[in-house]
């Protein structure tokens, strides 16, 4: 197997597991959100934002994945 | 017609060496962006500075104010001595990436050598750097040398045994700091930019055109803005833990 596919097998691994650490991340901020509006209605705005920022920062890990993922595809590929 | 001129995605970037080595080569396409989102930045900044008035502010007089007290508000609650230089620094900052990020609502695909700026990582870990260097300028101003040192030594309560185990965590945490800071900014913007390349070269012209609108609304609006905002807030969020255990070192 050459170093292309190799790489390229890697890069969907890692963007498989990363999504399932993003999207567990994505639904425990979600599900903080909606009892904290459950229990609170008008605190809805200010906990919209803390979520946003959260996600922000839990998706970071998955993007940072995936950018270092096809960097070393596409740079491999361009060899 | 095809919506994407370059080969491949801008994944590496054309360089221009000065022929001294890896110190003076520059990747010239994420020079000519930055430079590009500088002078946006400087010029939206002074229209705005220059168009304020007390009796009748327009629309972007409010939304600068409102914007600029939300990072001082932010900045007084975490980090209250700092706030005089991390204002500036946090606002100039999430403003410039902003703009750098909204570079990519530009046809970029079809304007070569423009890409926005962040997504070459040099960029953003120049930032990263610069927030990394001025945070311990300012923990040594805090803490004196040796305070500074001796915060290393986190958590203060324990026994000195115990202390001297938490100095290799404690580095890493340091370290750790900028390098996620740019990485975070860095892959982020350019997973959205592959996305758009990946668009244009695999769907048909007028698809690609719907595309490519529908994604730059959802991603670039919004994910360009939360990154922007969440590099301000951390830069902010590391001042104000650059003063953890300060009060009660202090206090007795």
């Amino acid at each position: 197997m050459d170093h292309l596919g190799a790489a390229m097998i890697a890069f969907g691994l890692a963007l498989g597991g990363g999504a399932i650490g993003a999207a567990i991340g994505d639904g425990l901020a979600g599900n903080a959100t909606i009892n904290g509006v459950a229990r609170q209605p008008e605190a809805r705005g200010q906990l919209q934002g803390i979520m946003f920022i959260i996600i922000g920062l839990v998706e970071g890990m998955y993007f940072i994945n995936l950018a270092f993922g096809a960097l070393f595809v596409f740079s491999l590929g361009a060899k | 017609m095809r919506f994407v001129l370059a080969d491949q995605p801008p994944v590496t970037h054309p360089t221009v060496s000065l022929g001294c080595g890896n110190w003076c080569t520059f990747n010239y396409d994420s020079l000519i962006s930055s430079a590009l989102a500088v002078v946006v930045t400087v010029i939206a900044a002074i229209l705005i500075a220059r168009s304020m008035s007390s009796e009748r502010p327009n629309r972007a007089q409010a939304l600068a104010e409102w914007a600029f007290s939300y990072v001082r508000s932010t900045s007084k609650e975490n980090a209250p001595d700092a706030s005089s230089f991390v204002v500036p620094l946090a606002a100039t900052i999430g403003f410039y990436i902003l703009v750098a990020n909204y570079l990519d609502f530009l046809p970029i695909t079809l304007i070569p050598n423009l890409h926005p700026a962040n997504t070459d990582v040099n960029q953003t870990a120049a930032m990263a750097v610069v927030v990394f260097v001025l945070l311990h300028w300012y923990n040594i101003r805090l803490r004196g040398f040796r305070g500074y040192l001796l915060y290393y030594t986190r958590p203060h309560e324990l026994p000195v045994w115990a202390r001297a185990l938490f100095v290799p965590l404690n580095i890493i945490e340091e370290v750790v700091k900028p390098v996620t800071l740019s990485l975070r900014l860095f892959g982020n913007l350019l997973a959205g930019l592959l996305m758009i390349f990946v668009i244009g070269l695999l769907l048909p012209g007028p698809a690609a055109a719907v595309a490519l609108a529908v994604w730059k609304l959802f991603d670039v609006l919004f994910i360009g803005l939360i990154q922007a905002f969440i590099f301000m807030l951390l830069t902010l969020v590391y001042f104000g833990l650059a003063r953890e255990g300060f009060e009660q070192e202090h206090s007795h």
